[in-house]
């Protein structure tokens, strides 16, 4: 079986697929010896520890190799947190699909926000842009499309008719070529569930320090959890009091 | 206003010795920064292995010289490199390389004498050359850590190991080194021997196990750093709490 087929087959609505994610090629080794089943990357985390902003500030081009070591530093298969693609129209994230597959990662992420702005582009303009990245890729590559609905609104407006309109985008992201979708900010495992009930993909939770267990996610219907910066932030405060400790 | 070299410089004291918590990216170097450090240091190790490739100058010298640009960008404080064997044998184009590197911002390097890749260290007036060549290229405001490998390599540390360690401090110092670095030496009364007979601020790693900082400030050391430690502890953690996440 290809690591892509490997990996696609991990997501299991209900038995999540816990994603701990890296951000070097040394963070995804010590992931892997932790028993880790796949290695995903987090842009924050990349971005941070390279010094840059979230939000495409990190050059395209350390961006692949960064994907490039990872994937040659383990046998896991690698997904890339790919935000935007790096490209605003068709021809650019063909292009730029088809370089992150050549990295040796097996799946990314890409998200509906105009990167570097507060709009989240129409269904339509998502959609064409999942089927360009589609055509990059080829099949045997798990797009997990994200919508950054919850993420755009308070918790408090997470409610009936915002989980609606995620469930439109998941199913039309379905039929343009995504695998997977993903919900990061969305806690309310009402909505969840009613998300995961209605949409054929297998759905992506992102784990929040204080935020649902791993079993109500799994309860919820989720097949994959990930951790987004969290365990960077977490990295970065241990160093810190680490070398605290080790200056006084 | 002192500029950073002199600053980092400065913080050269014997028997106050300046700690550096080996750092590998501009993350870890905020991380450091955050706990209050005066100046940073990368490990050439850490750089490595954070990015998938073993020690010993496999990091391409363009990556090398890039992660030291974004770090300094990324800072306030003096950064010092561990430059290794500067990527090269030839006293000139180690010199060029080291321009390079100086080129980025860093305040200084470490330099080493070991074969890297090879067995043993380079005889001494090779390294004399080498170091004479980078101190020519990188002028008087860049701080040259010049490292023997000699007590890593040996198995046993004995006196006559230690006239040897002397006789390359000394050698390093008239060839225009700033510093000298020894790592594995640790027993304290040879410590205060390379410390008396050596006229360079000495640098030892602090490895687990080692005497307490106090007992090495008091036998003159005057800079301790922390080489492949810290990165390697905090990838034990960042295991441990991965293990915890996923099980």
């Amino acid at each position: 079986m290809s690591k892509f087929e490997t990996f696609a087959r991990l997501h299991v609505a209900g038995e999540p697929l816990v994603l701990f994610n890296a951000w070097d090629p040394g963070s995804a080794q010590a992931i892997a010896k932790s028993g880790a089943r796949a290695i995903a990357t987090g842009s924050a985390s990349v971005s941070m520890a390279n010094g840059f902003a979230d939000g495409e500030a990190v050059p395209l081009e350390l961006a692949l190799a960064n994907a490039g070591r990872i994937a040659s530093a383990v046998e896991l298969p690698v997904t890339i947190d790919f935000e935007g693609g790096y490209s605003t129209h068709r021809d650019g994230l063909v292009a730029n699909a088809r370089r992150l597959a050549e990295t040796g990662a097996i799946g990314c992420n890409f998200e509906d926000q105009v990167v570097g702005t507060d709009r989240i582009y129409d269904i339509v303009e998502q959609v064409a842009r999942i089927s360009a990245f589609r055509q990059g890729v080829g099949d045997n590559f798990f797009i997990n499309a994200r919508t950054d609905l919850f993420l755009k609104a308070k918790p408090a407006a997470h409610d009936h008719l915002l989980a609606d309109q995620a469930i439109e985008r998941a199913l039309a992201y379905a039929d343009s070529g995504a695998s997977g979708f993903f919900i990061p900010g969305l806690s309310d495992l009402l909505l969840v569930e009613r998300i995961t009930s209605a949409v054929s993909l297998p759905v992506n939770a992102m784990h929040l320090p204080g935020g649902p267990a791993r079993a109500d996610w799994a309860s919820a219907g989720i097949a994959r959890v990930s951790h987004g910066p969290f365990p960077y932030m977490a990295m970065q405060e241990w160093l810190q009091e680490e070398a605290r400790a080790a200056l006084a | 206003m002192p500029g950073k070299f002199e600053t980092f410089a400065a913080l050269h004291v014997p028997g106050d010795p300046l700690v550096l918590y080996n750092i590998w990216d501009v993350g870890s170097a905020h991380a450091v920064v955050a706990a209050g450090a005066r100046a940073l240091a990368t490990g050439s190790h850490p750089v490595a292995v954070a990015n998938g490739w073993p020690d010993g100058q496999n990091v391409p010298i363009d990556f090398a010289l890039a992660n030291a640009r974004r770090i300094v960008q990324a800072v306030e404080i003096p950064l010092t490199v561990d430059f290794e064997g500067a990527y090269s044998t030839s006293p000139t184009v180690g010199g060029e390389n080291c321009a390079r590197l100086k080129e980025t911002g860093a305040v200084g390097c470490n330099f080493e004498d070991q074969v890297i890749g090879g067995e043993g260290v380079h005889p001494l007036d090779l390294q004399v050359r080498r170091i004479a060549a980078i101190r020519e290229a990188v002028g008087n405001d860049f701080f040259i850590n010049a490292r023997t490998d000699i007590v890593l390599k040996a198995e046993a540390c004995d006196d006559a190991l230690i006239e040897e360690v002397v006789e390359r401090g000394n050698a390093f110092a008239d060839a225009g080194a700033s510093g000298f670095f020894v790592p594995r030496l640790s027993e304290p009364g040879q410590v205060e021997r390379v410390v008396r007979e050596v006229p360079l601020p000495l640098n030892l790693i602090a490895f687990p196990g080692a005497p307490d900082k106090k007992v090495w400030a008091d036998a003159g050391v005057a800079r301790i750093s922390h080489g492949p430690f810290p990165h390697r502890a905090l990838m034990k953690t960042l295991e441990e709490m991965a293990r915890q996440a996923i099980s």
